[in-house]
């Protein structure tokens, strides 16, 4: 049970990881890091290291997430008033 | 009024340079003492290994894990630990990595907090939050995320706190529960829009408790003649006053690290909505 599950989670983190490549928008391309650092966090917990998973869980995907689209919305600011 | 206010300052600066130096001097003074350790006392049987090859021998042999196997030293009775009975341990956290984190590599978590705190000055230093013209062109938050951001942030802010005073029992630890506190005050800043906390009292708040993690281990050099030794009784593992020094520690780090992330998205957001 706990092998399928971590399958789904390692197939989930690669795809995750190959929009956050690929994708030509910005935003999906942060929200699929998110995504990346969610099943890496339940990855941790599987593997026994729950301390691990909750850092992972609280910063990888919750903070960092954030504070990649504020810099992102503010980045974007620039540009557009650069390009007017 | 001013002057008045400067000269509680200078006093109150010289008083903390004083302290600051009597206990520098203190620690100095003890220092000689500290080749009395005798780490035979501290320190249990197993971390007593004469070699590896010893070590390996008896993985091999499967003695490593057995009642019966020869004790290196014998003046060491062989307890079993059991959760919630035993007393006075080496350390008695719950947590084996609370306890290897915190206790006995106490000095590198004192080194990460630093590269965090120079890493939040850094940010602070290019964006310094000042808030400019704030234009409310967009449509303001609506009064259900206002509210629920609200109560949200009540239930995230009691579990960042959980997460870090149950540091030594139960998976978790001041740098979890910080950032947990400071995506909560994400979450405030979400729900109304000019929301900005009180930026000094972060300040203080931070250096204070960075303050307590330096002080907390100059006491365990003056007391236990060490670095940020375990200066407090362990207690019985699996209670809450349990591991010494250990959920002190984690508290400070904890409000450390949380005031921390909190001025860091306080500063990039407010910079973010000028104009």
């Amino acid at each position: 049970m706990i092998t399928l599950f971590s399958t789904l989670l390692v197939i989930l983190i690669i795809a995750g990881g190959f929009v956050a490549v690929f994708s030509k928008k910005l935003l999906s391309s942060v929200i699929s890091m998110g995504l990346v650092s969610l099943g890496v966090s339940g990855l941790f917990f599987f593997l026994q290291a729950p301390d691990v998973a909750i850092t992972e869980a609280a910063i990888g995907a919750g903070l960092s997430t954030a504070i990649f689209i504020i810099a992102m919305k503010k980045i974007q600011k620039g540009e557009t008033s650069d390009d007017e | 009024m001013m002057n008045d206010v400067t000269i509680v300052k200078k006093i109150f600066a010289i008083f903390v340079v004083g302290i600051l130096m009597i206990g520098f001097f203190m620690a100095f003074t003890q220092m000689p003492k500290a080749n009395a350790v005798n780490v035979n006392d501290t320190v249990s049987r197993f971390y007593v290994m004469k070699d590896v090859d010893q070590a390996t021998q008896m993985l091999d042999k499967g003695t490593y894990f057995n009642k019966n196997m020869v004790p290196l030293r014998n003046d060491v009775p062989y307890t079993p630990i059991t959760f919630g009975k035993s007393a006075n341990l080496e350390d008695g956290a719950a947590n084996v990595v609370t306890s290897i984190v915190v206790d006995y590599r106490g000095f590198d978590t004192l080194g990460e907090v630093t590269v965090l705190f120079l890493a939040a000055s850094g940010v602070m230093l290019v964006l310094h939050g000042e808030k400019r013209k704030v234009q409310k062109k967009k449509t303001p938050p609506s009064e259900i995320m206002y509210v629920g951001t609200r109560i949200a942030f009540a239930v995230i802010f009691l579990f960042g706190i959980y997460v870090f005073i149950h540091g030594h029992l139960t998976p978790g630890g001041g740098f979890p529960g910080g950032a947990i506190i400071a995506s909560g005050i994400l979450g405030l800043f979400l729900g109304k829009q000019g929301y900005s906390p009180n930026k000094a009292g972060l300040t203080i708040f931070e250096s204070l408790s960075g303050m307590a993690y330096v002080i907390i281990g100059i006491i365990g050099l003056v007391a236990e003649h060490s670095f940020l030794a375990n200066f407090l009784p362990t207690g019985t593992i699996g209670d809450l006053f349990s591991a010494g020094f250990i959920a002190l520690i984690y508290i400070a780090i904890g409000m450390k690290v949380g005031s921390e992330l909190s001025a860091v998205t306080n500063a990039m957001i407010t910079d973010t909505e000028e104009d």
